[in-house]
């Protein structure tokens, strides 16, 4: 294990406890909001350089600071090796504008998946190999099985749990099954010194 | 093949009759004391898992619920559920329910679903159409689109253009759609009908239309005949599910209260009139034999005519199917509508031509209005208590309620065993890191990979690790078979049937004791003292293996590994054969049937623990558990009993 690992440590690790790869691909990193103890494999990429070109008419009046955030996770999220998180597209006012990404706390991506949605809740799993299209709306406690293909503008609430391409309804989350979605323990497996997992 | 994880499944006792309701079963209680694992064999009640009714008792712990009133497991099958709320599952909006009566238990809203893939519909503009989901926004201003709108399907591309549905406004789309007919026609009200018949212009344009039709559909004869004998006017008229059934409606409502209707027009029912009670008298005579004043009353009953026309709800069968064999020759099978996608048609979707939401053709299947969802509480089904409440509201995830199973009864994890040279790696505890290398713990006892196959007749090793979750000291007993049930039985060896698990204690204090025990450890934390004790461990060999790292041998009676709230137990099973048949059974000559080389074992798992005195429930317990307690501390026993399936893999063919 040791000796895989590159010298200076795998993960750099911040003082909100993000665990960030070296080898993870963020552009655009200052439109990139970490909410801390997020892990990011190595191999993911998030584009943060996908902003908002238009501002909301308010804002503009107001003269406020454009804000300008690509792609914000909040807590205790987990991107898996190779997954892909990108900000959603599409004209506005006669213009192409990005719109940003939303994720909650808890929130697991899995390996290989590309997400392109407007908002994921808390305590979402989306497995590996998804695709979750654009705009997008994923509540909380949410399931989403390996090699879905979430198509775009779908609203999925929650407690469900969804699969297949199209993405469809297949089940709901027991009542006893909402403790599973907790990463928490996830976290501390990963990182320059891991722990073991509790059993 | 795809690899089995290894999984536990845990029998509700709702399936068992006997015990529903009765906690403290006295008879598997007397059975788990015996030491043995024979004690299952000799009660002749040993669970089969592969029993068929095995498969509507058997669910993950996640999906048990718990009365705290009867400390009985409830499963999904047994609750009783009440519907807190009611809404779309697209828009989120709460319906409530007397809304649910008059329109139904699909969404009005915009929310549509594409009647080929059930990918959501957005609406589009129909004059420029790019790119479905550039356009789907309604705040787009870019195009100032009027004119008329669609309903797109941005995963298949599918447009209601295709069915010939186009909506004049893009909000409303629900409304619209119950008055568009495919292929752009509108679809009338009641009201609406009733007046254009009125219309003499109307009038001579159906006629002219049945005057056309005739001339060209001559070979159609049943068509021919109906034309001539009808009076053409109201028969072309084609009604919709719910019209007609109104129609229909009104007019045996009408037929029902004029009993002496002399107006034969069909006779389908005879002479049978339902309004008199005479009539009802005579075909209760009928029923019960005696037939005497049978043609006394037959003169008098007037008979019930039928349905004559299309304001009646009278509607001739359509049996000119030449247009449906002309489509099908155009488009083959492949533009035939799924069964599936028939399914999910609504009922009353509002095209005559297919009244039941059985469109033939893909191409005549229309947006499909989301399915209402619900959230639910549920109740115990003996004592009617809520075990599970969600909150009303949509938007929120909170339970007000929530009695779920796994905080009441040891979770059970399983781990295949590698007895290798080298067990003591890291690679069987830290699941994320990396695969554990195959070559290295190959060893003779069994996979060492989770979902490797099971060798036949090798004895293999998984490590059972149940965790307490409640807040007391619980005493576990365990009981399985010897050889597990079916045509290929396994032997099963429980090493350590029963032992004792500490409360499932404040993290606080533990992290206090922790750190008064390893003062000197440095990086060592409490999860690596387990292993380490498992290391000191020594002692005899356990003879049915060979080659064994002497640190790691099993020990019979023995606790694996031991932690602050679980304890982890080995299993020792020996697979068998599944080429060759065992002798003697009658059904020996059979294939493998699916799964049958999954190695189940059915496992009688015990608790017994003690707990506070619920204040409520005084009355009702004590006779039942009577003597266990000291009534001083207001503590007693409690012990829960049940079956579980341990799925530990696949076994090598």
């Amino acid at each position: 294990m040791s000796s895989r690992r590159a010298p200076r440590g795998e993960y750099i690790e911040t003082d909100t406890g993000n665990k960030v790869a070296r080898k993870a691909t963020l552009v655009g990193t200052q439109n990139i909001m970490l909410g801390g103890k997020t892990v990011i494999q190595p191999e993911v990429m998030i584009r943060g350089d996908l902003i908002r070109t238009a501002q909301a008419p308010s804002q503009a009046a107001a003269g406020a600071a454009p804000n300008n955030t690509a792609v914000s996770i909040g807590r205790y999220c987990f991107l898996s090796r190779g997954c892909c998180l990108r900000p959603p597209g599409r004209p506005y006012k006669g213009a192409f504008t990005f719109m940003p990404l939303r994720i909650g706390d808890h929130v697991f991506v899995g390996a290989s998946t590309v997400v392109q949605a407007a908002t994921i809740g808390s305590h979402v799993h989306i497995g590996s190999k998804v695709v979750v299209g654009e705009f997008a709306i994923i509540k909380d406690y949410v399931r989403i099985l390996d090699g879905t293909i979430v198509p775009p503008h779908m609203v999925i609430p929650s407690f469900s749990i969804v699969a297949g391409q199209p993405a469809r309804l297949i089940g709901e989350v027991p009542e006893g099954g909402i403790d599973a979605f907790e990463l928490r323990d996830l976290y501390k497996t990963v990182g320059n010194n891991p722990h073991p997992a509790p059993v | 093949m795809a690899a089995l994880t290894p999984y536990t499944f845990i029998q509700c006792p709702c399936s068992d009759s006997s015990t529903l309701g009765r906690p403290s079963d006295a008879n598997p209680a007397a059975n788990a004391t015996n030491d043995d694992d024979e004690e299952a064999d000799e009660d002749n009640r040993t669970f089969d898992p592969r029993a068929p009714r095995s498969n509507f008792s058997l669910y993950p712990l996640e999906y048990l619920l718990y009365c705290e009133d009867c400390h009985q497991i409830r499963c999904p099958r047994c609750v009783s559920e009440e519907i807190a709320s009611y809404y779309c599952p697209s828009c989120l909006f709460e319906v409530p329910s007397s809304n649910l009566k008059s329109e139904g238990n699909r969404c009005t809203r915009n929310c549509f679903q594409c009647p080929i893939c059930i990918g959501p519909l957005a609406v589009t503009s129909v004059e420029t159409k790019p790119d479905p989901s550039l356009l789907a926004a309604p705040d787009n201003a870019a195009a100032p689109h009027s004119g008329p709108y669609a309903l797109t399907c941005s995963y298949c591309h599918w447009t209601s253009t295709e069915a010939g549905l186009k909506f004049d406004r893009p909000n409303n789309i629900h409304a619209q759609l119950t008055k568009l007919r495919n292929g752009g026609l509108t679809r009338l009200t009641a009201r609406e009908r009733r007046e254009r018949r009125k219309d003499p212009a109307y009038r001579a344009h159906l006629a002219a239309a049945a005057a056309v039709a005739v001339a060209a559909a001559s070979e159609d004869v049943d068509d021919v005949e109906e034309r001539g004998r009808g009076p053409g006017i109201e028969e072309k008229e084609s009604l919709d599910v719910e019209t007609q059934f109104a129609n229909l409606k009104s007019f045996y409502q009408a037929q029902l209260a004029n009993p002496n209707s002399s107006d034969t027009g069909l006779t389908g029912l005879g002479d049978l009139g339902f309004s008199s009670p005479t009539s009802l008298s005579r075909i209760m005579s009928i029923y019960t034999g005696g037939s005497l004043r049978d043609k006394k009353a037959k003169s008098r009953v007037g008979a019930m005519r039928e349905a004559l026309d299309a304001d009646e709800g009278f509607q001739p069968a359509r049996l000119d199917e030449s247009a449906a064999i002309a489509a099908l020759q155009a488009h083959g099978f492949d533009g035939t509508s799924s069964t599936a996608q028939l399914a999910e048609q609504p009922v009353n979707i509002g095209e005559p031509a297919f009244p039941h939401g059985q469109a033939h053709f893909a191409s005549d299947l229309r947006p499909v209005p989301h399915l209402l969802r619900t959230k639910r509480s549920k109740r115990c089904p003996v004592c009617r208590h809520i075990i599970s409440k969600p909150e009303a509201k949509v938007q929120t995830t909170r339970f007000r309620i929530r009695l779920v199973a796994g905080s009441y009864i040891p979770s059970i994890a399983i781990r295949p065993l590698a007895l290798s040279p080298i067990p003591n790696t890291s690679s069987s505890f830290s699941s994320t890191s990396a695969p554990i290398p195959t070559s290295t713990s190959a060893s003779a006892s069994g996979p060492a990979i989770p979902g490797a196959l099971l060798e036949p007749l090798r004895p293999a090793h998984f490590v059972l690790t149940f965790k307490n979750p409640i807040f007391e000291s619980v005493k576990i007993t365990l009981g399985a078979p010897a050889h597990t049930p079916g045509r290929f039985s396994s032997k099963v060896t429980v090493l350590c049937p029963e032992f004792q698990i500490d409360a499932n204690t404040d993290v606080w204090d533990e992290a206090l004791k922790e750190g008064l025990a390893t003062t000197g450890g440095g990086a060592a934390s409490g999860e690596r003292d387990p292993r380490e004790r498992r290391r000191r461990r020594g002692g005899t060999e356990d003879g049915s293996q060979s080659g064994i790292n002497p640190t790691t041998q099993l020990e019979v009676g023995k606790i694996w590994e031991r932690g602050r709230n679980w304890v982890s137990i080995v299993v020792e099973v020996v697979p068998p054969s599944l080429s060759t048949l065992p002798s003697g059974g009658g059904d020996s000559g059979l294939p493998l049937q699916e799964d049958e080389d999954v190695l189940e074992i059915p496992l009688f798992v015990r608790v017994e623990w003690e707990a506070e005195m619920g204040g409520d429930e005084v009355g009702s317990v004590m006779p039942g558990v009577g003597g266990s307690k000291e009534k001083g501390e207001g503590r007693e026993k409690r012990e829960l009993a049940y079956w579980c399936v341990l799925g530990l893999g696949r076994i090598r063919r």
